[in-house]
């Protein structure tokens, strides 16, 4: 008989005991009867032989327990039985079952949900099939160069390099590339409005390699990839092709038109490939041969020093990856030599050359980009929701202790009828498996409708967090599992152990479990303790980051967004070539615009707050190079009323005019930083500079451009950052398409919009407005990691603080309650009530000074430890930040001591008569 | 009724075994294995129903036996055990694992 079979039998005798236990009746009747009769064949009357052969039967019930025990379904049975005393004594206590389950809900469900985040970001691999052999070239930070060549490892590749890399290296069985420039797309769908599409330009390798198979038509392959503009095609990914076409096949052969192109959708890729960046899914791929029409002014594929590629190649089976890597590096420094130095170069440039390389990064989940923006915020959350949990199992580890010792004498009654120790503890666990159980079902709810709350709160509002697919798969799933049983085994065990472990004269005789009171009382007080100095570890680190919070919402700009509405829109699509023509379409709708009623002032500009940056060294006349003036220059390109818009005001010198126009000599406005650091003893205004690397030697420097303004200081990437030396140059000056059009104004948005659209609409039709939003969301949105990591630490410690407190008040009850006796004596003997008070108090102050000192010194060990990288987190706070902690343990004692006054004041209203006669 | 020696301390197993070998001759009833096994046993071993009927009907969840309700010799309703060919070869295995067993201990204790 098979397991199967086994198992057959096995439920079929479960549910139908009843009836195998009726035939178990006729075997041992049958038995009895055979004994007697053979006792009487040997001799015996027949009253005797009846009696003999009982007594050689035995018990009945004894014998029939022992058959069913045999089999494996007995413990099937009894795991039922214990299910349904765990349930109906739940059901008993609704208040500790409310408890215990919402502290377990809300514990499991923040680990799950963070849990998600993560695997998420950070653990999913890309849904291509065996993923674990893709590599990234370099680490996959956004270090562009577009001149340099680099000497540190190198992070991006030109388009001529991946040819050759594709071309000649042979551990890898095939090389995708990808740009990783960043363009905000502006499609228009068959005469339909225009969208914004996430577009990622894609070598004709791209699919083969990832070996993604089409859903629909075919996808892009070498041949749309040949000369440049000779592929004007279009994969869909499955999402888009669902939304636009509803999955209708006839949509294969149409065109979209992307800023002034048309592309032919040849296919669709399979459902679920959104791309290298599943947390930035694509929309459309389109062949890297395309990348002058889709991002003009930002392209060279047939330039070396043009590197903008994520190269992403596939291992040969069996291929060492550090084989593969040195052959890599090889293969960079063979090209850089004979691409960059003609073949030769000087004994410096060939010492530079030794130090680059290239290191390979697994993809297997992607590009790592968001990784390295993620992995700090998310393992600083999981590791406070663990600690709640840690705190919600102590919490429910002494609630049960002293359900424990309420059901001392039940399970004394027990144990004495012969069940055994382990029977009990098998028992009490599994009453503890029932309670994680239902906890860690109502957890999964909270926690999925908690994110999808957080998602639908974020993409409202400012968006703190990438596109995520968020459904749950096996890690979620088995991460909850294990979760939940060690939660089971971490409040269940002790208690269970403890509970049993019962000296059963005195239990029974007293019913109230005096003598192991004590013992549990030290278990619950250490217990206790711990809450408290979690408590404080979590409260402090809150702290720090909401201070680090408020530390950046109070940093000084030097630009003031209020009232700036900024309009993203694409005008690509003007089909203006880069002349005259251009900044005069982008003067007449900065005049229409200004010309508004409520209006201030309205500016082009190439970036505005947190939108990247382009930089590169400057290099001023008769100023010698130092390792100050050096470093990168951050340059903006701008309207005339750019500086009014964002409040940055002038210092010295003028404004940009419109008479600095393309035949006038070029002009720049400077920051004080660079004013500072390239002229420290004298005016800015009047020098010469150019926008060149002072270190680059054989070239000749063209001191063009003169500073004729310096302007404020101000942040222009981050909240965080430092002071960066910026420049401004005027647009009439650097014709360019704009994506960025800021309005000043205090007209109300809802009015403001739709003007502002109408007049561009009036200027050229063909320029689409995607978005307007305030610069001050841009603002918030800058730091909404930080805000979401704060609030929600916020919210987690207030939840340890209030589950502790709990704990607390639960043990002073306790003891409040099992001294009634006491106190009667005491105030029958004329004890006052704030002797009484001070009684109760001093147990729980003593738990809280324990807590204090095992909780302040370990909560700033850790925070010590952790500086490092604590400083990546925190923004002009120490990691030892006094405050926090001071707050943190103040609160803590507040806290523990209004959870202690509750029940000693309850005591000092003890009538001493009841409390007397209930003993 | 033979004096009673060392009863029933069987070793783990090894009623199951015994309890085959009886049941090789013919199909028997609970009460007669109890009784055969007493008597070739000469005594020695006394199986009561406590131990005989979980050891069946754990044989029987093994495949090792199959039961049927049959009447007996004085027409009353029995349910008889008998050995599947899986007892049969149970049987034999466990036979010979016993013999060397066995016969290794006699000859420690007769070195």
């Amino acid at each position: 008989m098979g397991i199967i079979k086994s198992l057959i039998t096995g439920l079929h005798s479960l549910f139908h005991k009843r009836r195998i236990e009726s035939e178990l009746d006729d075997e041992l009747a049958a038995f009895a009867e055979a004994a007697a009769s053979d006792n009487q064949r040997r001799g015996m009357s027949p009253e005797h032989a009846r009696r003999a052969a009982l007594l050689q039967t035995g018990s009945r019930n004894a014998v029939k327990h022992q058959v069913w025990s045999s089999r494996w379904e007995s413990s099937l049975e009894s795991l039922l039985h214990d299910l349904r005393i765990g349930i109906r004594g739940l059901l008993k206590t609704p208040a500790f079952t409310i408890v215990a389950l919402a502290s377990l809900a809300l514990g499991i469900g923040a680990n799950t949900a963070i849990f998600t985040l993560i695997n998420a970001v950070l653990l999913r691999p890309l849904p291509v099939s065996h993923p674990e052999q893709l590599y990234l070239f370099g680490k996959g930070s956004w270090v562009g160069s577009v001149d340099d060549m680099p000497n540190r490892p190198w992070q991006l590749f030109s388009y001529p390099f991946f040819k050759d890399f594709s071309a000649q290296t042979r551990p890898f069985s095939g090389i995708a590339a990808q740009s990783s420039i960043q363009m905000g797309s502006h499609i228009v769908l068959g005469g339909g409005a225009a969208e914004q599409v996430h577009i990622d330009l894609v070598s004709g390798s791209y699919f083969n390699v990832l070996e993604v198979p089409p859903a629909l038509g075919r996808l892009i392959g070498e041949s749309d990839d040949g000369a440049p503009g000779a592929g004007p095609v279009a994969v869909a990914s499955w999402g888009w092709f669902q939304r636009h076409f509803q999955g209708n096949p006839g949509a294969i052969g149409r065109s979209v038109h992307i800023q002034g192109h048309d592309y032919t959708i040849i296919g669709v890729a399979k459902p679920g490939f959104t791309g290298l960046a599943p947390a930035d899914p694509a929309d459309l791929w389109i062949p890297l041969s395309m990348q002058k029409e889709i991002s003009p002014g930002w392209n060279g594929l047939d330039d070396y020093k043009f590197q903008s590629l994520y190269l992403v190649g596939r291992l040969k089976p069996g291929m060492p990856l550090t084989q593969a890597a040195e052959s890599a590096t090889l293969l960079l420094r063979q090209l850089v030599r004979s691409e960059f130095l003609g073949g030769a170069g000087s004994q410096d440039d060939l010492a530079r050359l030794q130090r680059a390389r290239i290191d390979l990064v697994s993809a297997s989940g992607g590009l790592p980009g968001l990784k390295l923006r993620y992995t700090a915020p998310l393992t600083v959350l999981m590791g406070i929701v663990a600690l709640v949990l840690l705190i919600a199992c102590a919490n429910i580890a002494n609630m049960l202790l002293a359900r424990g010792v309420a059901r001392a004498r039940e399970l004394a009654v027990r144990q004495a009828l012969g069940a055994t120790r382990r029977r009990i503890v098998v028992q009490l666990l599994t009453e503890s498996f029932l309670l994680a159980g239902l906890g860690a079902a109502l957890g999964t709810l909270l926690a999925f409708r908690g994110l999808q709350l957080l998602l639908a709160l974020d993409t409202q509002g400012t968006r703190s967090m990438p596109l995520l697919d968020l459904s749950p798969d096996h890690r979620v799933l088995g991460f909850t599992l294990l979760v939940t049983v060690l939660t089971a085994l971490l409040f269940g065990i002790a208690p269970a152990l403890r509970s049993t472990r019962i000296d059963l004269t005195p239990t029974l005789r007293d019913g109230r479990g005096a003598s192991s009171a004590s013992s549990r009382g030290a278990l619950s007080r250490s217990l206790i303790v711990g809450q408290i100095a979690l408590s404080i570890l979590l409260l402090a680190a809150s702290g720090l980051f909401l201070r680090s919070l408020r530390n950046l919402t109070r940093v000084d700009l030097g630009f003031d967004p209020r009232n700036v509405t900024v309009f993203s829109l694409d005008e690509y699509s003007a089909n203006l070539p880069l002349d005259a023509r251009l900044t005069q379409l982008q003067q007449q709708i900065e005049q229409k615009v200004q010309s508004l009623p409520g209006v201030q002032s309205a500016a082009f500009s190439m970036f505005t707050f947190n939108q990247g940056a382009w930089s590169s060294p400057m290099t001023a006349q008769n100023v010698t190079p130092n390792t100050l003036n050096s470093d990168d220059v951050l340059y903006n390109v701008i309207g005339t009323q750019y500086l009014q818009t964002a409040s940055i005001p002038l210092l010295s010198g003028r404004n940009f005019t419109a008479q600095d126009n393309a035949t006038s000599p070029h002009v720049a406005i400077v920051n004080e930083t660079l004013a500072r650091t390239f002229f420290p003893n004298e005016s800015a205004l009047g020098h010469h500079v150019c926008i060149c690397d002072p270190n680059a030697h054989g070239q000749k420097l063209d001191f063009d451009i003169e500073i004729i303004g310096v302007v404020r200081d101000a942040k222009y990437m981050r909240i965080g950052e430092g002071q960066h030396m910026a420049a401004y140059f005027p647009y009439s000056q650097r014709v360019q398409y704009f994506g960025n059009f800021s309005v000043k104004s205090t007209v109300l948005a809802a009015s403001l919009i739709p003007a502002v659209r109408r007049i561009i609409a009036e200027v050229n039709p063909q320029i689409t407005v995607a978005k307007a939003e305030p610069l001050s969301a841009q603002v918030e949105s800058s730091i909404a990691t930080q805000r979401l990591i704060g609030w929600l630490s916020a919210f987690f410690a207030s939840l340890a603080v209030f589950l502790a407190a709990i704990g607390t008040y639960g043990l002073i009850s306790y003891s409040v309650a099992r001294r009634t006796s006491e106190i009667g004596v005491r105030m029958a003997l004329g004890a006052q009530a704030p002797a009484l008070l001070w009684m109760v108090l001093r147990e729980s102050l003593t738990l809280l000074l324990a807590g204090l000192l095992i909780g302040i010194p370990v909560s700033l060990g850790i925070a010590k430890g952790l500086t490092s990288f604590l400083q990546t987190e925190l923004f002009h706070v120490s990691a030892t930040d006094p405050v926090a902690f001071l707050t943190a343990s103040v609160v803590v004692s507040v806290m523990t001591f209004a959870a202690a006054w509750l029940p000693a004041r309850r005591a000092t209203k003890v009538d001493p008569l009841i409390a007397l006669r209930c003993e | 009724m033979p004096k009673q020696e060392a009863n029933g301390d069987l070793v783990q197993g090894t009623l199951e075994m015994l309890i085959l070998k009886t049941l090789a001759l013919e199909p028997m009833h609970g009460y007669g294995v109890a009784l055969r096994i007493e008597q070739i046993s000469g005594g020695v071993f006394r199986v009561n129903a406590g131990s005989l009927l979980p050891a069946l009907s754990r044989m029987e969840r093994a495949g090792n036996v199959k039961s049927e309700w049959r009447s007996t010799e004085n027409n009353r309703r029995a349910k008889y055990y008998g050995l599947t060919p899986k007892g049969r070869k149970a049987l034999a295995t466990e036979t010979e694992q016993w013999e060397r067993r066995t016969a290794a201990i006699a000859r420690i204790l007769e070195a």
